[in-house]
């Protein structure tokens, strides 16, 4: 890893070095024009930003997780954005994916860090045992999270916080929160954190973040959340290709009923989606395959602050989270026997309440004045 | 409501005696009529989470929380549970129900009618995409049935049927504007021309109170070659059934646009620059009339920004001064018509500024939807005008520029309310000034 010099070649070098044609390249620049919502116009802005592009040093730091956000961005057909960038980018440090091992590994991560200062990039993964917590419950090479996250922050350009725990706690954070996780835009306070929550996020959403950050020498635009807005500036429900069946009124009541084997809405099920914000909706997952929803299973709402404890996953979004679980459980039946009977009832009822409808006239209005 | 169910009540009402009574019974059967999938889904699905509340300007600037949009729906609300669902019915059989009474939506007409002006804006930002606009517009057909309109609206909706205008004004006074718009400009304004490309409707507020709007399109149209004609069958499309919430009255209102647009055999017509006329005409009329059109519809603002991209406007010289802009909620955010009023802008506005929302998030002016053609609302109307308010003096444009007729009246009037010295323009005038003279 010593031998190679991030700073030394532009983008358009190294890859036109990998084979990568000059339509391909800009093909590539367009799909993350589209990605990133900017006008097609700006493709050939982004390809010569990219063009001239330093290979920016990326150090991965993975805490309390699970690997699967790493996983989610490596688990992709090729030749996708994800390798393009992956490729391209210096990723300097990487405990899952690096070849050295030991005190090599470390030295690789210090070099990076001593080679390029306020300019490399910090991605993490995973929550972090908080700075009043027992070191000891997630170290890395003899060094503690809190410690090892703080220290290569601190001459960074940014970071960004890959995945739901490292952005909200996750399922580390959640009750009881034996380690006192903690996110990283709860520990970093001086220096741009950018959220991509997901658990996993989407792989696309990384590199679109990225490829952003290349281009313009800045971040992207964020929501409150620090995420994105152009992956997460609307609900899933807003989106989602189920949402006519939702204005209809038409729920799958279980999951092997007739409106379940119709496709109809799974909000009743407990389907997350008109309060989660993400891009599974129109990006979807595998190489564009599938998502939660269409595989026929509610959204979770991973992409959300506390979503593990926000209530149970099969509780529809307006049954009160706060009641207990006795009253929770009344409430989840006598919803299922009230929406059980609801769908029959309105349309039965409606169809009679217009037919009976008697029309206003103008001499009716006028009597009134 | 299906076709059949339409003629039906077309022919019971000329049948129907002629003073026959709203009753709260009539009321009643009128709002479960309206109750309706959506409407079930959206009361079982609202979280309860008052976000409404915080995009609604009468409620933000009142402060006071009887006016959170979604409270304001009650009356449906509860019709809605007792009537349509099984918890509701079981509550019926031990009497814990909660009636709709008289009182009760006696209370509510100002909620409905007074402090909403159906904008939209607390449907855009519900989490779970419940449309409230849409549900207010239904629980006031439930309200004029129950005899629980504001007067104001009663007498709009009228005059509109009566005299074809909701201020009761005939061709006549029409016609001596086009006399002056014709003596003033030396163009001549078609009227009742068969095959001409588009058919222009007014609003009675233009006709009125801006009467260079009609001078403005007579230049323009004429700068651009286009063929254009007024009906004296139907000059006027602001539709007071829409805004007192009847269908029977509206479809009434569209029916005479449609024969008049036939009778002309015109391929296009052009809503007037009021904001919920073009709702009204574009998207809700093949609904009320239960047919599509034979032609298209168009808010000026876009016939003129196809002329712009064609070509055909050519525009000289520009506006020094420093310009902003109010987006009309029903022509921004109810119809997404965005761009096109900034492209023209471009074209004659050198020194242009956003308010901070604007576009599908602007705030709304606090006067359409009826509340302006209601005089007791006049004091809510100027509360929620102060967010109109703050958000001009954040940018302190020398002048403002819109383009609808009610908007701007209000923005007039509320400026001048609270002392504001900023002139208002239609952004139709404007362009007309920057034509270039032909030879």
């Amino acid at each position: 890893m010593a031998a190679r010099n991030p700073t030394d070649k532009t983008l358009g070098e190294s890859l036109r070095e990998r084979g990568v044609s000059r339509r391909g390249f800009l093909k590539f620049c367009a799909a993350t024009a589209s990605m990133m919502a900017l006008p097609p116009s700006m493709a050939p802005a982004i390809a010569a930003a990219l063009e001239q592009a330093k290979r920016p040093s990326v150090i991965w730091l993975s805490f309390q997780e699970c690997t699967g956000c790493t996983e989610s961005l490596t688990r992709s057909h090729a030749p996708t954005l994800e390798d393009l960038i992956l490729d391209v980018i210096s990723l300097d440090y990487h405990h899952t994916l690096q070849a050295a091992a030991g005190d090599a590994a470390e030295h690789a991560r210090e070099q990076a860090m001593a080679a390029n200062p306020g300019e490399y990039l910090v991605i993490v993964d995973g929550s972090i045992p908080g700075p009043d917590s027992n070191p000891g419950y997630s170290t890395v090479a003899g060094h503690s999270n809190y410690a090892m996250l703080m220290e290569t922050v601190e001459n960074a350009a940014a970071v960004i916080a890959v995945g739901t725990c490292a952005t909200f706690g996750g399922l580390p954070g959640a009750n009881p929160n034996p380690t006192g996780a903690m996110s990283v835009m709860d520990l970093v306070k001086d220096k741009p954190v950018i959220n991509v929550s997901g658990c996993p996020p989407i792989p696309m959403v990384i590199t679109g973040v990225i490829a952003h950050y290349l281009t313009f020498g800045r971040l992207p635009e964020l929501d409150a959340y620090n995420r994105p807005m152009a992956f997460f500036g609307q609900s899933i429900h807003d989106r989602c290709y189920r949402r006519p069946f939702y204005d209809k009124g038409l729920f799958a009541k279980t999951f092997d009923d007739e409106g379940a084997r119709l496709g109809w809405c799974l909000y009743e099920l407990g389907c997350k989606g008109p309060t989660t914000y993400n891009a599974c909706a129109t990006m979807r997952w595998n190489d564009g395959t599938s998502w939660p929803v269409e595989a026929g299973h509610p959204c979770l709402g991973c992409s959300e602050p506390r979503f593990w404890d926000a209530g149970g996953f099969y509780n529809t979004v307006s049954v009160p989270t706060s009641a207990s679980g006795v009253n929770v459980l009344a409430a989840g039946a006598a919803g299922a026997i009230v929406g059980g009977a609801v769908a029959a009832l309105a349309k039965k009822q409606t169809k009679t309440a217009v037919a009976h409808r008697q029309p206003v006239t103008v001499e009716e209005l006028e009597a009134k004045l | 409501m299906s076709e059949l169910t339409l003629e039906q009540g077309r022919a019971q009402s000329q049948d129907a005696p002629k003073a026959s009574e709203l009753t709260l019974e009539r009321g009643l059967a009128a709002f479960r009529a309206e109750v309706d999938g959506p409407v079930a889904a959206f009361f079982s699905s609202c979280v309860h989470c008052g976000i409404c509340a915080q995009a609604c300007p009468f409620y933000l600037e009142t402060g006071d929380p009887k006016y959170t949009p979604i409270l304001k729906l009650e009356p449906l609300r509860r019709v809605w549970e007792n009537d349509f669902t099984l918890w509701g019915k079981i509550k019926g059989l031990f009497g814990l129900n909660h009636k709709v009474t008289d009182a009760m939506l006696a209370e509510w007409e100002e909620l409905l009618y007074d402090s909403c002006s159906m904008c939209g804006r607390c449907s855009m930002v519900c989490p779970v995409g419940n449309d409230l606009a849409l549900m207010i517009r239904k629980s006031r057909e439930g309200m004029v049935q129950a005899g629980h309109a504001p007067e104001g609206l009663i007498a709009a909706s009228v005059r509109a049927i009566q005299t074809g205008s909701p201020m009761g004004l005939q061709w006549k006074t029409l016609a001596v504007q086009i006399n002056h718009v014709e003596t003033s400009s030396g163009l001549k304004v078609p009227v009742d021309q068969p095959g001409a490309e588009y058919l222009v409707l007014l609003s009675s507020m233009e006709i009125i109170n801006f009467p260079e709007y009609l001078e403005a399109i007579t230049k323009i149209f004429d700068h651009a070659g286009v063929t254009w004609t007024l009906s004296t069958e139907c000059f006027e499309a602001t539709n007071a059934g829409i805004q007192i919430g009847n269908k029977d009255i509206a479809a009434q209102l569209v029916e005479r646009v449609v024969a008049a647009a036939e009778t002309l055999k015109v391929p296009k017509v052009i809503s007037p620059e009021c904001g919920h006329a073009f709702t009204a005409i574009r998207w809700e009329g093949p609904n009320l009339i239960g047919r599509p059109y034979p032609f298209k519809v168009f808010h000026i603002i876009e016939v003129l920004d196809e002329l712009r991209a064609s070509g055909r406007l050519k525009t000289e010289g520009m506006e020094t001064d420093r310009l902003s802009m109010h987006d009309p909620c029903n022509l921004a955010r109810k119809s997404g018509v965005i761009q096109q009023q900034r492209n023209l802008m471009g074209l004659v506005a050198e020194n242009f500024v956003e308010l901070k929302e604007h576009g599908k998030f602007q705030w709304c002016c606090g006067a359409g939807g009826g509340v302006s053609s209601n005089e007791r609302a006049e004091p809510l109307k100027m509360a929620a005008f102060k967010r109109k308010k703050a958000q001009i003096e954040e940018v302190s444009p020398e002048r403002m520029v819109t383009m609808c007729a009610t908007c701007r009246t209000q923005l007039e009037e509320g400026l001048e309310e609270f002392n504001m010295e900023i002139p208002v323009v239609g952004l139709t005038e404007m362009i007309a000034e920057h034509l270039v003279e032909k030879n």
